[in-house]
Formats: structure tokens, sequence, C-alpha cells
């Protein structure tokens, strides 16, 4: 049972081929020269190599060469220790154990760690015992075992972090552990309501049971929502998630220093902005603090960085910049994100444009076409290299744009109608079809809806190849993405420009502009702010102020600074009830079976053991070739 | 003089016929090449027949002259001497080895016999000891005409025996001498040289002339070998596996070293020491021959 198996041994059958050094070794033997010299008792005392020592030296030899080609046919036979496997039909308990922040008071995770160790000593004595720890991942702390004291000892060795709770991601683990067999699942945790994510579910096999252990954590939370800088002054949403109303200090700190602390009354489970008065200097670091001694400590702080972010660069292309319509809206609306600091918008006509150079275009990081026909050769040349470099563009197909010059500016022909059409019944509002993607993101409540505004005119386009982010409601595309290998290309059928629609005068206008402009922009520029458990290449996941990359930025030593800060959806201590979570875990028939094979593979895939094997056959080889070449 | 010294060459000698034909060869050859050596005039020369009395040597009859006249006459030479020379030929196995051309102990029975023949012209009486670790053969001092056909059938029919102890013969023989005379030692000397050195000493303290020829192949001298090879012994089949290149300088030196220690403590004690290079024609041997014979005369 704990003996070494193959995934495919009749590779081992290569390891004959040792016969060919052993017959070489014996053939060199029989051949060697040998030759008959009288004078052998004056060559004894000579440095020479004494037959015994060369014998042994060939033997050495030959158990290297050997050695090497059976650990490379061991290698080939993809090699597992099958005793670190379970059995196929031995049943397991995985005992997943919540470690988002929501469990980070002390007290409380020691009664999560106590009933998780009893959770693991609980299982049925025929299980074997799994350890799962989970926050927004999972992540297997100790695969299937008998040795329930390894369990239990590495249930002491966890500690909660600073994320939050996704339990889609506990039970899908739970699941991909038990595979085939029986088992059960064990989840510890304080079951917020947040750690489902709307109408998120996780499908469990109906002989799976499902087991809650419920760890009571504080009822009562206030938390820092956000932080922002408005006109020099700092601003944070501040958010009281208990049932009694709380009086909190909160303190603002730039650069580590406090320089502001204000009493903060909030009603139960309401949300109020605290303005700071002192004005925050242009660069640097700032953080709110509140202090919650009965709730959850990592959402008590929020950091910010004061930092100037470069702004991104976008030119906005119009036929003629002295209308009353070259571009005025999308600029407008663009100059209102993070108060003008976010974009930095240039307006060009055509044959501006056109005058341009290569690198003065490469200088910018999108493009809003709102008008082509004054767009020369030469700018729609430059567009077209543009975009194939990687920039992307929002194209709106108003009135200011020609079709004829689009294939110019694309690069490719975008099938669009050359006649502009009325919207079926005069108008139609806009239907979003897809509201996770990004540009929507404002959308999501219903007070923010794009459902209000009123468009009368649009060019049809060519769907095909192209993904409908939003339609017009009589059924026609008005918002379309085409996927390329580097950069966005947007089509919006209709004008931005306030000719065909009233949409730029409409409260959604901003957000839908910025937010586009953000999506175009996603990747080229650089992010001052991460929430957790998303943090740059290199960080720690915990919140705070680090300096990253680069010898460019405003941090002491050339750095870049980023605050990383908790997700607050973790924030809200509401439990949910057992049946309530239940509900989220529908229960369907086993679709998989055992598959002796599949766990041999994942085995083999874990242990790796054939890649030991190259190693050490590599090492003989090694081996061979230093004695080889002494004894030659 | 080269017409003539092609005769020397072993290697040439080595294809002749029977060992008595050699020996002449060689030998004839030899003085003929002495014309202007400091050897001139030096030989064995017939001086007169003279009437058979009775008590004269049979073996001195001239039979021919008796077929012809009917006359018993003896043959008298100019000289005469009453030396016996004993000539030590080692057939240890280590004596059959040889580069292609000649072995060791082809070249050391060539020489023997040249010199059983020079000496059996001079009327010296010429003995003839085969040995290895003990005496093979032996054939007593004799200087009749017809004893150096049994010297040189001897020679004819030698055949390599075992391990070289030169030391154990030297010692049987030594005993046996009770006259003054010469000892010629052939052998390869791959020996442990104070036993030997040793047995040539007796021989020294009881007024005998010693000259020791150490044959040698070319391959013994200069080690040529250029791959590694298991090199076993001819005679103990002991093997050692070397490398020739790693190996070379230090076996020279040992062997170089041997050979000086022979040459000088044989020499401190007397005894003539010659090296001999099969390679060599086989007149360097001859010529020391004639340097010791003339030393002792």
């Amino acid at each position: 049972m704990f003996g070494l198996s193959f995934l495919s041994p009749w590779y081992l059958l290569g390891a004959l081929a040792v016969a060919v050094p052993i017959a070489l070794h014996l053939f060199r033997r029989r051949t060697e020269t040998v030759v008959d010299f009288p004078a052998v008792r004056l060559l004894v005392k000579s440095p020479v190599e004494q037959r015994r020592r060369r014998r042994l030296r060939e033997l050495v030899l030959l158990a290297l060469r050997v050695s090497a080609l059976v650990l490379l046919a061991v290698a080939f036979a993809r090699p597992y220790v099958a005793g670190r496997m379970l059995a196929a039909d031995t049943p397991v308990t995985v005992v997943a154990v919540d470690t988002s922040f929501s469990l980070s008071n002390a007290d409380v995770f020691a009664r999560a760690r106590a009933r998780a160790e009893e959770a693991v000593r609980r299982a049925p004595p025929a299980h074997a015992v799994a350890l799962v720890a989970f926050d927004e991942t999972a992540s297997t702390i100790v695969e299937p075992t008998t040795d329930r004291g390894a369990a239990v000892a590495a249930v002491g060795g966890l500690a909660p972090g600073a994320s939050g709770t996704r339990y889609l991601a506990a039970l899908a683990r739970a699941v991909e552990i038990i595979g085939a067999r029986a088992g059960r699942v064990t989840i510890v945790s304080d079951f917020q309501q947040g750690g489902w994510e709307g109408a998120a579910h996780a499908s469990l096999p109906d002989d799976i049971e499902l087991e809650l252990v419920s760890v009571d954590g504080p009822l009562q939370n206030v938390a820092v929502l956000s932080i922002e800088r408005r006109e020099g002054r700092v601003v944070a949403g501040v958010h009281n998630f208990g049932l009694e109303p709380r009086a909190v200090p909160v303190s603002l700190s730039v650069d580590g220093r406090v320089v502001e602390t204000l009493r903060l009354d909030l009603a139960a489970q309401s949300a109020a902005h605290v303005a700071f008065e002192a004005v925050v200097p242009a660069s640097g670091t700032a953080s709110i603090a509140l202090e919650d001694a009965g709730g959850y400590a990592a959402d008590d702080v929020r950091y910010l960085v004061l930092d100037p972010a470069p702004a991104a660069r976008i030119a906005v292309v119009v036929a003629d910049p002295s209308a009353l319509r070259g571009g005025l809206y999308v600029e407008r609306a663009l100059g209102a994100a993070d108060e003008g600091r976010e974009f930095s918008v240039t307006v060009v006509d055509g044959r501006a444009l056109s005058a341009w150079n290569a690198s003065e275009m490469a200088r910018h990081q999108a493009l809003v076409v709102l008008g082509t026909r004054t767009l020369e050769r030469g700018g729609r040349e430059l567009i077209a290299g543009f975009l194939a470099s990687g920039g992307s563009m929002l194209l709106a197909l108003g009135p200011d744009v020609d079709p004829g010059t689009l294939p110019d500016v694309l690069g490719e022909a975008p099938a669009v109608g050359p006649d502009a059409r009325s919207l079926d019944g005069g108008a139609a509002t806009l239907v979003v079809g897809d509201t996770r993607h990004p540009v929507f993101r404002p959308f999501t409540q219903p007070t923010a809806a794009l459902g209000d505004v009123s468009f009368q005119r649009f060019r049809p386009i060519e769907e095909r190849g192209r993904t409908v982010l939003a339609r017009f409601a009589g059924g026609a595309a008005a918002l379309l993405e085409q996927m390329r290998p580097q950069g966005r290309l947007l089509f919006f059928t209709s004008d931005l420009d306030n000719q065909w629609n009233r949409f730029p005068l409409s409260p959604a206008f901003v957000p839908f502009i910025v937010e586009t402009a953000r999506y175009l922009t996603d990747g080229s520029r650089a992010r001052t702010s991460w929430v957790l458990p998303a943090t740059p290449s290199g960080l720690p996941p915990t919140p705070g102020v680090f300096t990253i990359d680069g010898t460019s930025g405003a941090a002491p030593g050339g750095g870049r600074r980023v605050a990383v800060n908790v997700d607050t959806r973790e924030s809200n201590p509401a439990p949910m009830s057992r049946e309530a979570f239940l509900e989220h875990v529908p229960r369907v028939p086993r679709s998989v079976t055992a598959d002796p094979e599949a766990d041999a593979r994942k085995a083999e895939g874990e242990q790796r053991l054939w890649q030991l094997g190259l190693l050490v056959m590599f090492l003989a080889l090694a081996g061979e070739a230093l004695v080889g070449r002494r004894a030659s | 003089m080269a017409g003539q010294a092609r005769y020397l060459d072993p290697a040439i000698v080595a294809r002749l016929g029977t060992i008595d034909l050699k020996a002449r060869t060689i030998v004839e050859g030899f003085l003929t090449g002495l014309h202007r050596s400091p050897f001139k005039g030096f030989s064995v020369e017939f001086a007169e027949y003279r009437q058979y009395l009775p008590g004269d040597d049979l073996a001195t009859l001239d039979w021919k002259i008796y077929a012809r006249s009917d006359r018993h006459v003896v043959k008298k030479f100019e000289e005469e001497t009453n030396l016996e020379c004993h000539i030590l030929l080692d057939v240890s196995r280590s004596m059959g080895y040889g580069s292609p051309g000649v072995t060791k102990l082809q070249y050391a029975s060539y020489l023997a016999g040249a010199l059983a023949y020079l000496m059996n012209r001079q009327r010296d009486a010429v003995g003839l000891l085969t040995f290895d670790e003990r005496i093979r053969d032996l054939l007593p001092c004799s200087a009749r005409p017809g004893h150096l056909k049994s010297v040189l059938l001897a020679l004819e029919r030698v055949t390599l025996g075992a391990k070289t102890d030169v030391a154990r013969p030297l010692g049987d023989l030594v005993q046996g001498i009770r006259k003054r005379g010469l000892v010629v030692l052939v052998s390869d000397l791959l020996d442990e040289p104070e036993p030997v050195i040793e047995g040539l000493k007796h021989f020294r303290y009881r007024g005998t002339d010693v000259i020791v020829f150490q044959v040698l192949d070319r391959d013994e001298l200069e080690f040529p070998f250029d791959r590694a090879a298991r090199f076993r012994d001819v005679e103990t089949d002991d093997e050692v596996v070397a490398v020739p290149g790693a190996v070379r300088e230090a076996y020279q030196a040992r062997i170089n070293e041997l050979i000086a220690h022979y040459r000088t403590v044989l020499g401190q004690n007397g005894i003539d020491y010659c090296l001999l290079n099969t390679s060599q024609p086989l007149e360097v041997g001859l010529l020391s021959y004639l340097q010791t014979r003339k030393k002792a005369f």
C-alpha cells in the first residue's frame, strides 16, 4: 500500500537498457590491451593505477551508468508513492476554517481554532481528514490524511488574514478534495452574509454531508469604508454596521502624524461622510482611523496615497473643434474625474491630428473618436498604427463620422451602415447586456440606470466578431467591444456630442464616459490603490502603504507609493442563518465517479518524483563524467 | 665496413640459418671490420703441422691430411691459452621479450654464440651455462674445436625457462671454477640487483674476470607505449594498468637508476658492465669482450 507505483509502468522496460553498459563493461574488460612486459616490477612503484583500484573504479562507473539508465526509465514511468494517496473509497472529512479578518479578534479566532480541532477529532473514524483555510480564496493546508494529530497541529498554525470571506471558494476546494469519495464538509466560520456574493451558490453533491460550525463574532462593527481627497481635503465614509448607535473618534493622519480628530455619532446601521478640515499636502500618505473596540480591527483604518497619479492622456478626435459640438461634453465629463487629475484631455480636429507624428500619438493612452470627416490619410493611418500597436479607442458613430474613412482608420472594414437610422418608435432607451462589464460598474444600482436616456438615431454595425455590451430597446446594438490582441476597441453606434440624442445631458453620461475612459486606459495607468486580496506583485496581503517599483516616483527613494486596503464587504458582521446558508448550497446528484487512474495521475502530478529521478540521473551522469575522466 | 656491419645487425643475423652460421658471420664480419681497430693483428692464427705423438689429443689430428697422405699429423696454433671462459646465459622467461625483430634471448644467444666462436678461434676454453632460477644446462669449458659445435648446438636448442634468479646459479658455478678464467654473464638483470652483485663479487674474489652484458629491449629502456594498457609481468603474471604518458618518466627514472646502479657498483668491484640494446649491432658486445680479454692478458 505504501510502495512506489507507476503511472506508465511499461517504461520500466527501458531499464533493460542497463544490459548495454554491463555488456560494454564486460566486453571492454575482455578486450583491454594486455601487454606482456618484463619490467613490470619497475612500474609497480610508479604513480600508476593499481588493478584493484581500477577495478573498483570501473565498478563505480558501471554502477553510475546503470543508475542513470534505471533512473531515466523510472522517471519516464512516472513514479508516485501510493502510500501518500488515499484509497479511492476512503471517505474524507474536509474541515474548512474561515481565516477572514472578521475573525481577526484573538479570542474569536482562538474559538475558531478550538472548533476546528474539535471537528477534526470528531470526524468519523473511517474518514481521512483534510484541512482547508479560506478567506477570498481557499488553500489546502493538509491533504486528506489519517494522521489526525497532524491535522490538529496544522489547525494550531492557522492565523487570520486581512481578506474577506468567500464560501464559494471553500466549498469548491472541499468538493475538489473529496472528489469521488464519500465525505463531509465542516465549515468553521462566523457565517457573515457577505460571504456570499449576491445570488452566488455552490453546488454540493447530495451524498456529501455539510456541517456548519458557527463561531460567534462581534455583532457590531464600525468601519471606514472609503477615503478620498476632495478639493485638498480628505473625506472618509464611515459605516456603523451595529444595531445600536455608536459614537466613535475618527482621526486623520498625514504621513503617519495625526492632524485632526473628530468625534462621529452614528445611528444604528447607518453611514456618514466625514469631511476633515485639515488641508492635506499634494503628496504623501493619509489614513483615516477610528476607535472601534468591539468590532473588526482590520477595517478601522484606511489608507490613501496623496501623490499625484500621472493623468492618463486621452485625445478626443472631432471633425471641427470650432463647432459647438466639438467634443465639449466628452472633454468636460473626463475633466470631472478625480477633480481633473485622472485624465489629461486633448481635443483635436482631424486636420491637426493628421499633422501629428507617431511618437506624439503614442503619448496618449486612448482615443475617443467623435468625427472622422476631416481626417486626412496621414491621420487615418496614424490612428490605425496607434491601434495596431496596442492603443485603445472609443469610436462614436455619430454624424461627424464618415463611414468611408473607417477602413483606413481601423485598418479593417468595420461593416458600418452608410446612413444613420432612426430607432423604432422614434426613440429608444439603452439596455445593458452585461452588467459585469467594467464600463457599467456605476450602473449596477437602479438609481443610476442608463435606461432613463433616450436615443433617436444610430448607425447599424455588423455584430459578428464583436461583443454587444448594450443594445437599444429595439434590439439594435448600441455599445460593442471588438476583441483585440492588445488594447481595447469600443464602438458606440450613436452620438456622444448631443446631436442624435440627449445622452450628454443626462446624469449617466459622466460616469459612462469616465468608466469607459478608465476601461480604455486600464492597464496603461499606474494604480495607487488596491483592495485585498489583490495587491501589486511582491507585496504582502496586508493593509498599509507600500513603496513599489521604479525609481521615478514621488516616494522617498524614488519608488511609487500604493495604498492597500481591506475589502469592506467583509465589514458587515450580520450573520446568516443555517437555512439561509444552505439556500446557497443546492444539492446536486453526484456526477463524479471514482477514477483510480485520475487519482494516481493527481498524486503523481503533486509528488513529481520524476523530476527528482531526473535530477539524480543528471547527478549520476555528472559523477560518471568525473570518474570517467580520471580513468581515461 | 658498412657491408660487413650489416651482418652484425641483430635483425639480419636472426634471418640467417643455424647459429653456427650466425656466429661465424658475426665474428668474421666483426673481425673484418676490425682492420682499423685497436685490435688489428689480434687473432688466433694456425701455425704449423707436426707429427702425431702418442699422448696428443686425438681431436687435434688432421684427418683430411691423414686421408690424403696417410700420415698422422696434428695442428699447432700460435696462441694457445688455458683461459677458461664461462658464458652464463639467462634463459628466464623475461628474456623472451622483444620488440619486433629479435627477442632478448635471441640477441643474447647470438652474442653468446659469437663469443664462443671467437673464443674457440682463440683457443680459449669456452663453456656454456644456461639458467633461469636454476641451472638449466651446463657445458663445461673446453678448447677442443668440436666443443664449439656443442656450444652452438646448445644455444640453438635453448628454450625459455621460468623466473629469473641470477644469484643462485652464480653461487653454484663459483664453487666449480678452480682456474683463472673469465665469466661472461648475459642477462637482462631484471632481478634484485644486490644478490646478483654479491654473486659476481665472489668470482672477483677468486681472481676470475667478469664481464656482464645486460641485454634490454628498446621498450624496456624507453617505455614507448602510448595507450593505456594492462602490463603483465611475463614471469610473475602480476598486472599493472598504467597510462604510459603518466608513468613513462617515473619508469625511465627507475630503469636508468637500476642501470646506473649496476654500472657503478660493478665497476667499483672491477667487473666490466656493458648495456646492450637489442636494436644495437652485436659488435658492441664483442668489442666489450675483447677489451676485457685484453685487460686479462
